[in-house]
């Protein structure tokens, strides 16, 4: 540590940044992401998914449990199938559904990834050279939070579901169901995300942020 | 000899911290629910749900007279972070456009989307918006007028059809808010 710091305390006196290549990653999920919404055929898909793997040993700089984000692909299939199913009602629909799954997989798994690996001091610090800092701090907060934020949906979810409310998939190809998602999964939803939202507002608060008009501190470094 | 200052007759709004955060989740829900509707279901225009949905919610739940814009230029951000950058700085456009006529509405009509008529009316607006959007994008690629103008036409009425979808289920959540104190 006491051998880093010198030398790091250098490199920002000479007027450079240290986002360990953040920049350069944010860089490489957005293509692979853009790559996945050009892929159609299988082989295509394939060989992203390839590539996705090296890439993902890369953003962690070693292995990596995916079984947060296999979970993710299993829901999204599921739900993705459903609806073809209900559309289509054949093998050929289903099989264009699940296409289309890996596909959304494909263009989200960087992203997530990335959100999980990369510290949230480098991204802002990358977004701040495209965008205001409050902006920045915002937008890398609420991708930092999202995925807390679903999860606490995917419960209220399922309690409502055990409490008989009639929004499982099946149930909602009727719009006169819609009405009970809106009643026992968006508003709940809502008042998680405000409460979310308060909780990190006062936590920031809580580290001075927005006491200078500029950002005097860098976690991490 | 006194020092004149300067001082400007009208200020930006402050924008607490909280709210900011709120908004930026609205933002990144409408990017992520969008990126679900990206599921070939054929319809013109239903990725438009989504957008106006939680674009309005933003600018509904939060007192800030652009909280429509911040959580359109937020959710374009994200959208090219998360895949959409093949259409350019144009998704960035289309975010920006619908969240203008949101904040532009918001001022000029009554009650803050409580009302079901002037909620419905800003949905179909903000997504008609899109055919200018659309537009000016096959405009750019050299697209002929003609089929360019009807094209978009058909997108923008299938774009306002969900907005203004989006447009009446908002004032039912908004209620709801309101009932549990959770907005004023």
């Amino acid at each position: 540590m006491g051998s880093r710091m010198p030398a790091a305390q250098g490199r920002l006196a000479q007027g450079g940044t240290r986002d360990d290549g953040i920049g350069r990653r944010m860089i490489v999920v957005m293509v692979l992401s853009c790559l996945a919404f050009l892929a159609r055929r299988v082989e295509l898909l394939l060989l992203l998914t390839g590539i996705n793997a090296v890439a993902i040993f890369w953003l962690h700089r070693g292995p990596l449990s995916l079984r947060r984000e296999m979970r993710t692909f299993a829901w999204q299939t599921a739900i993705i199938l459903g609806l073809h199913l209900f559309r289509f009602r054949t093998m050929a629909g289903l099989w264009l559904g699940f296409k289309v799954s890996w596909q959304l997989f494909l263009a989200l798994l960087p992203g997530m990834v990335f959100a999980r690996t990369a510290s949230q001091s480098g991204i802002v610090r990358v977004l701040t050279r495209v965008m205001p800092g409050r902006a920045a701090f915002v937008l890398s907060t609420c991708m930092r939070f999202i995925p807390r934020l679903l999860g606490e949906i995917k419960n209220i979810y399922e309690g409502q579901v055990l409490r008989g409310a009639r929004i499982l998939p099946r149930d909602l190809v009727r719009p006169w169901h819609w009405a009970d998602l809106l009643h026992c999964v968006v508003v709940p939803a809502v008042v998680q995300g405000m409460a979310l939202a308060g909780h990190i507002a006062l936590a920031a608060r809580a580290r001075g942020f927005e006491r200078f008009p500029r950002r005097t501190c860098w976690p991490g470094e | 000899m006194a020092r004149r200052i300067f001082k400007p007759r009208w200020q930006l709004p402050h924008l607490s911290l909280k709210d900011a955060l709120f908004i930026g989740f609205c933002a990144l829900f409408a990017v992520l629910v969008r990126v679900f509707f990206r599921i070939k279901l054929r319809i013109s225009g239903r990725s438009m749900l989504p957008t106006v949905f939680f674009l309005m919610l933003a600018r509904g739940s939060v007192s800030y007279p652009f909280a429509a814009i911040f959580a359109g230029l937020l959710a374009g951000s994200a959208a090219m972070f998360v895949g959409f950058a093949k259409q350019g700085p144009m998704v960035l456009l289309q975010y920006f456009l619908v969240a203008a006529v949101i904040d532009g509405l918001a001022l000029l009509l009554p009650g803050r989307f409580r009302h079901p008529v002037w909620s419905g009316l800003t949905g179909a607006l903000a997504g008609f918006s899109k055919f200018f959007s659309d537009y000016a994008r096959n405009f750019l690629i050299g697209m002929d007028a003609t089929v360019n103008l009807q094209l978009s036409l058909i997108e923008g009425a299938g774009a306002a059809l969900f907005g203004l979808l989006a447009g009446l289920l908002l004032p039912v959540v908004l209620r709801r808010l309101r009932a549990y104190g959770v907005i004023v």
